[in-house]
Order: structure tokens, then C-alpha cells, then sequence
């Protein structure tokens, strides 16, 4: 993602283990207090974004040894945009309806596969993107005021 | 290195099985977790409180683990709470429907109460 000079923004590579996600989660957070975020934005940040690097670990990468994880993110007057960037070993574009919870308490479903509905929900805007160098993007935006809807 | 963040003891106080929960609930906390509560339960524990505490990272994956102790608690007759949840967690625990089967309390001792007002 580039950026012009005069917005804010880091990148950070790390290994696509889990667990290294929580490094994203702090570095971005920092990130975030900086420019000026407040913090029931931040943490709402911090577990949106943690769940979308352990897709990209264990789908998108498919828990491969050796890879790496891409993150970037710049800050636009009062929007925070993160891609997360994984090497596309899986194309993964997350389209599965939500389960409710019923159905997992009933043996009907995984525990799992929660992720992308609190993404959804805790962020403004969230989606796969087009990458020109392949792998799978996920872009997360978030505002510093939620808009009303979304409250 | 990092995948081994999460504390979990086990007490009891006033008829209540309490599980200390300090650190992640991640993926990596399953066994922790299953153990704990299998323990409780095969000492006969109808009341449980999962006490969190500086939990600053419960993922999905976690989440997850919590709705299979719910699964146990449900088939087993058991009563199930949580405390010492920042805002940001009670939060998450109401988006993914857990609140509906967990009572969440401020603090161990309003759970404790409320187990005792529950049972009255």
C-alpha cells in the first residue's frame, strides 16, 4: 500500500506462525494511539485485526512453515486503513454464512469460524481487495468516531 | 515462545468452582482450559465461575474453547459465569451470543453473590 509522504503510516513483516499476531496487535495499537485514536477504538482495532492475521496464518498461508505476513497501515485525517497480506498458498475470500452460536452449542457446526462476523462488526469497513503481486488482501478502515449507524 | 501465555489455577469459595484464567485465550489454551474444567467437574462442581483476569488477548479461537465448556455445562447440569471481563470482552462475549448462556459479573465477588442469590 503506498502512501503519500505526508501520511502517517508503518508496515511490519512477521513470521505466519500463530501467535505472532499479537506483535500486529501491539505495533498497530501503538500506531494508533499515536495519531490519536481513543481507546475503545483501539481495542476494538486490536481484535479485529488479530483475527484477520490468523486467517491469513492458517488459510491464506494454510499454516505453511517459512512465511511471512504483511501488514500496512496508514492513518488519512480520521481513517485508519490495515491490509493484511498473506502469500495466497490458499485462495481465500472468506464467503460462508455466520453460524449462530445455537447451532455450535447443538453439534450442528465448528466451534470455530467466528472471525470475519467480529471483524464485521467492530470495524467500519472490511473486505477482501485485489493484490497486484497475488496472495490474499484483507483491508480493515475504521474511524475515529463509529458512525451512527454502526453504534 | 508465544504460545504458552495463559495461567489457569483452580479454588473454591463458598460452593463456587473458580478457574483463574490469567494471560491469552487463544488456540493455545485449549488443553489448559478442558483440563481445568474436567477437573471441576469430576469433583463435582455444579457451579463454575471462569474468573478472567489481565486478559488482554481472547481471540476466536478462544472464544471457541468457552462455547465447548458451555456444551459440557449444558449436558452436565452445571451453572456457568464469568468475571473480571474488561468492557471491550464483555462486549465481544455479547456480539458471538455467549452472554445468553454465561452470566457475566463485574468481579468475583458480584459473581459469587449472584450464584448464591440464583441458588436461594
Amino acid at each position: 500500500m503506498s502512501t503519500p509522504a505526508q501520511q502517517p503510516s508503518i508496515e511490519l513483516y512477521f513470521p505466519s506462525e500463530l501467535g505472532y499476531e499479537k506483535v500486529a496487535r501491539d505495533a498497530v495499537a501503538a500506531f494508533a494511539r499515536r495519531v490519536g485514536f481513543e481507546q475503545e477504538r483501539i481495542e476494538d482495532l486490536k481484535t479485529a485485526l488479530g483475527e484477520a492475521c490468523i486467517n491469513a496464518i492458517e488459510h491464506g498461508n494454510a499454516q505453511a512453515p517459512g512465511l511471512r505476513i504483511a501488514v500496512s497501515c496508514v492513518c488519512e485525517d480520521e481513517r485508519l486503513t490495515v491490509e493484511i497480506q498473506d502469500d495466497g498458498l490458499k485462495h481465500y475470500n472468506g464467503h460462508h454464512v455466520p453460524v449462530p452460536i445455537e447451532s455450535k452449542l447443538r453439534g450442528l457446526a465448528p466451534l470455530r469460524g467466528m472471525g470475519l462476523m467480529m471483524i464485521s462488526a467492530l470495524v467500519d469497513e472490511a473486505g477482501f481487495t485485489d493484490s497486484p503481486t497475488g496472495g490474499n488482501v484483507f483491508r480493515l478502515a475504521l474511524y475515529r468516531r463509529r458512525p451512527v449507524a454502526a453504534q | 515462545m508465544l504460545e504458552d501465555e495463559l495461567s489457569v489455577s483452580i479454588r473454591e469459595r463458598e460452593g463456587v468452582a473458580i478457574i483463574d484464567l490469567i494471560g491469552d485465550v487463544t488456540t493455545f489454551a485449549e488443553e489448559k482450559i478442558n483440563s481445568a474444567y474436567a477437573q471441576v467437574t469430576s469433583g463435582g462442581a455444579k457451579r463454575i465461575l471462569l474468573n478472567f483476569r489481565q486478559n488482554d488477548y481472547i481471540n476466536s479461537a478462544g472464544i471457541a474453547i468457552l462455547i465447548g465448556v458451555v456444551t459440557e455445562v449444558n449436558r452436565n447440569n452445571q451453572k456457568l459465569a464469568v468475571s473480571g471481563l474488561s468492557q471491550h470482552f464483555q462486549k465481544i462475549f455479547r456480539m458471538v451470543g455467549l452472554a445468553q448462556y454465561i452470566d457475566i459479573y463485574q468481579d468475583e465477588d458480584e459473581a459469587v453473590k449472584g450464584f448464591a442469590t440464583a441458588a436461594a
